[in-house]
């Protein structure tokens, strides 16, 4: 059974899914090498490419795009390919996406500590690898929705919808926020000026949350929750109704970033209040998680890959509740600038985003390789370390945000600043150490599931799975 | 009944079915329990931050003025009542979902037992140095969590196994709770009721 149009492309699934767990390795190592900077600053030893300035977007774009992307390419491929009962449609434009977004990676492990850099969160790579992007993205978009098009199931299971949004409108943004007049091959300025591109960076900011980190990771929620709790979607309704919920909601709540700056206002009110309505659709799909999850509570205490799903929807409750109660105008005002935005994201990336790709790949490598992971007492093992090393980074830096807002607050009633800067900054260390260890810890919870994965992959062999016939319509 | 303090810690199992045996109501578990240990972290952070004062850093420790430190110790005392309570109602409400539908009595009995550790921890507030209450305070929350899974399933009368479930939806709910509470700190503090300190 080896004919193309019998089988699965499995190929491109595979690696993406092994890139998946070595790029995780690569970039938490690079957060725990910065967070150890934050610590002792001597540990960026006078080398301009050590420093945390250049290695900070080396550690976001190394987890939010090598990390989460290959795991979104990954799922995506199999999810679209199971549900559809129809091969890729081109093996040769997924193996593109695959060297191409490689390619981009590399790139950017290269420029970015080299210091170039177009100086925009999340998109601080130069034009020519933006331009790459855009054709990888726009091959991916192609293969996609290329192979929903020529479907064997004449229905679209909710994981694509998702993971189609995600294509749309990571495209759109990345269009938007990433025009640039270029001056020379490593250097280009924005074509917005002053506060305007301060909004286009926040609405493609927020929005990179909210399509490539939820919408995205939402998709391998409905398809590997429902098959590894062996269980239908509790919801299927609620699963549709909060996919247009959240994409109508989502666009709107950049400018929650840009509180009592100087954009007008109105549009800061506007991103708060859009910001409090998306509640309701992110718990919906918290909701529609963990009730599907409820129906295999038999299964719980014994599956742990069961354990990373519960707790990574868990936290995707708290960290989509803990937002927009920060969007409060009253609440930013204290905790914007300060560690518990950076409490919030990881409870956001660590708890929810890294825990549901754990997951799914538990799920997916032994199905691609034919065996049964290798060690499930390690996935255990894994699961906690994980969850401690979660546990110290948010509570530590929740108690150095709070402490900092506090502090620089504080005033005399000469109307004096009680606190120098360098005093909240002497006040953080201890908490600083704390979230090294809780980094440090979840990195090493990598280092378990990569030699799992490893033995595994070397005991297996890649297969070719065979594409069932669609069942007859009920 | 607090002498079921002990017992939670050495043998959390055998102390549990005792608690669900005795089956006290919801006034007795706060006459008897809540109201004392839920006492001893106020009145640790009113001595702590009056006579000792918070340490920030390398500089002098700064003292609460006494009726500031009097209004958030009332406060703070005043939130863990209610918030017993409420997490009480809580575990109640979603009993129906779990199959395990327990009076009010029980499960707030639930609720304030499973707080012990961390009540009994804040007499560090004594010592008003955050990273210190930051080192005691995590391994006290590890040890409720634990007394949360260990004692649900025994208080709730379901099997270990949905009780793993129950519980860590239990536990999601104390998240947003905290999540809550740091917020309303926030609002609050931003609406100028900050506390006074002691030039």
């Amino acid at each position: 059974m080896n004919n193309e149009a019998t089988t699965y492309n499995y190929k491109v699934v595979r690696q993406f899914a092994i890139m998946t767990v070595v790029w995780g390795i690569v970039g938490m190592l690079v957060g725990v090498i910065i967070a150890a900077q934050m610590a002792w600053p001597a540990l960026s030893f006078d080398l301009p490419w050590l420093t945390f300035g250049r290695l900070r977007p080396l550690h976001t774009n190394a987890v939010v795009f090598a990390f989460g992307g290959s795991a979104l390419f990954a799922t995506s491929y199999y999810v679209v390919q199971r549900t559809c009962h129809v091969r890729l449609i081109s093996d040769k434009l997924a193996a593109f996406t695959f060297w191409g977004w490689t390619l981009v990676i590399l790139l950017a492990a290269i420029s970015l500590p080299l210091g170039f850099t177009t100086s925009k969160e999340y998109a601080e790579l130069e034009w020519p690898i933006d331009i790459l992007i855009t054709v990888v993205w726009v091959v991916y978009g192609i293969v996609f929705f290329g192979t929903i098009a020529k479907r064997r199931i004449k229905h679209i299971f909710v994981a694509n919808w998702f993971f189609g949004a995600m294509i749309i409108t990571i495209a759109m943004l990345h269009l938007v926020n990433s025009a640039a007049v270029p001056v020379s091959l490593f250097k280009s300025y924005s074509v917005y000026s002053g506060v305007q591109d301060a909004m286009i960076q926040w609405w493609y900011g927020h929005n990179a949350v909210g399509f490539f980190l939820t919408a995205g990771f939402l998709g391998i929620m409905y398809y590997f929750i429902p098959k590894q709790a062996e269980r239908p979607i509790y919801s299927y309704r609620l699963s549709v109704v909060h996919f247009w919920a959240l994409a109508f909601t989502y666009i709107w709540a950049g400018p929650h970033h840009l509180h009592y700056t100087a954009l007008p206002d109105w549009t800061q009110s506007t991103g708060m209040v859009f910001s409090l309505i998306l509640l309701a659709p992110s718990w919906g799909g918290m909701i529609n998680g963990i009730m599907t999850l409820s129906g295999a509570w038999e299964k719980l205490r014994s599956d742990p890959v069961l354990k990373f799903l519960i707790v990574s929807v868990s936290f995707y409750g708290m960290s989509t509740f803990e937002g927009p109660m920060m969007s409060i105008k009253t609440v930013n005002a204290l905790s914007h600038y300060t560690d518990w935005t950076i409490g919030h994201v990881h409870s956001g990336a660590l708890g929810w985003v890294a825990l549901v790709s754990i997951g799914a790949m538990y799920h997916l490598i032994p199905r691609l390789f034919g065996v049964e992971m290798y060690s499930k007492k390690l996935i255990e093992t894994h699961f906690w370390v994980a969850t401690i090393g979660i546990v110290l980074y948010i509570t530590s830096m929740w108690i150095s945000g709070i402490m900092q807002g506090l502090m620089w607050r504080a005033i005399n009633t000469d109307g004096t600043l009680t606190y120098s800067f360098v005093e909240s900054v002497q006040a953080m260390h201890p908490f600083y150490i704390v979230r090294f260890m809780g980094g440090a810890i979840f990195l090493g919870g990598m280092f378990i599931m990569a030699y799992n994965v490893f033995k595994t992959v070397s005991s297996g062999k890649a297969i070719q799975a065979p594409i069932p016939e669609p069942a007859a319509a009920h | 009944m607090l002498s079921h303090i002990f017992g939670l810690f050495i043998n959390p199992k055998k102390e549990w079915q005792a608690i669900h045996d005795s089956d006290c109501s919801v006034t007795k578990c706060y006459l008897s329990y809540v109201l004392i240990l839920a006492a001893i972290p106020p009145l640790s952070g009113y001595f702590g931050t009056t006579i000792f004062g918070w340490q920030f850093g390398a500089r002098d420790a700064v003292k609460l003025a006494p009726e500031s430190a009097l209004f958030i110790a009332v406060a703070y005392y005043l939130i863990m009542l209610v918030g017993v309570f409420t997490m009480g109602l809580m575990i109640q409400w979603m009993g129906k979902t779990y199959g395990a539908e327990q009076p009010l009595s029980r499960t707030v009995s639930l609720a304030a037992y499973t707080a012990t550790p961390l009540f009994l921890v804040g007499v560090f507030e004594l010592m008003p140095i955050l990273w210190v209450n930051f080192l005691v305070g995590l391994p006290a929350l590890g040890y409720s969590v634990v007394l949360l899974y260990t004692g649900l399933p025994i208080m709730m009368g379901i099997s270990e196994e949905k009780g793993f479930l129950f519980s860590s939806a239990v536990l999601a709910v104390g998240l947003v709770a905290l999540v809550c509470m740091m917020v309303a700190t926030a609002i609050l503090w931003g609406y100028g009721f900050a506390p006074q300190f002691v030039d």
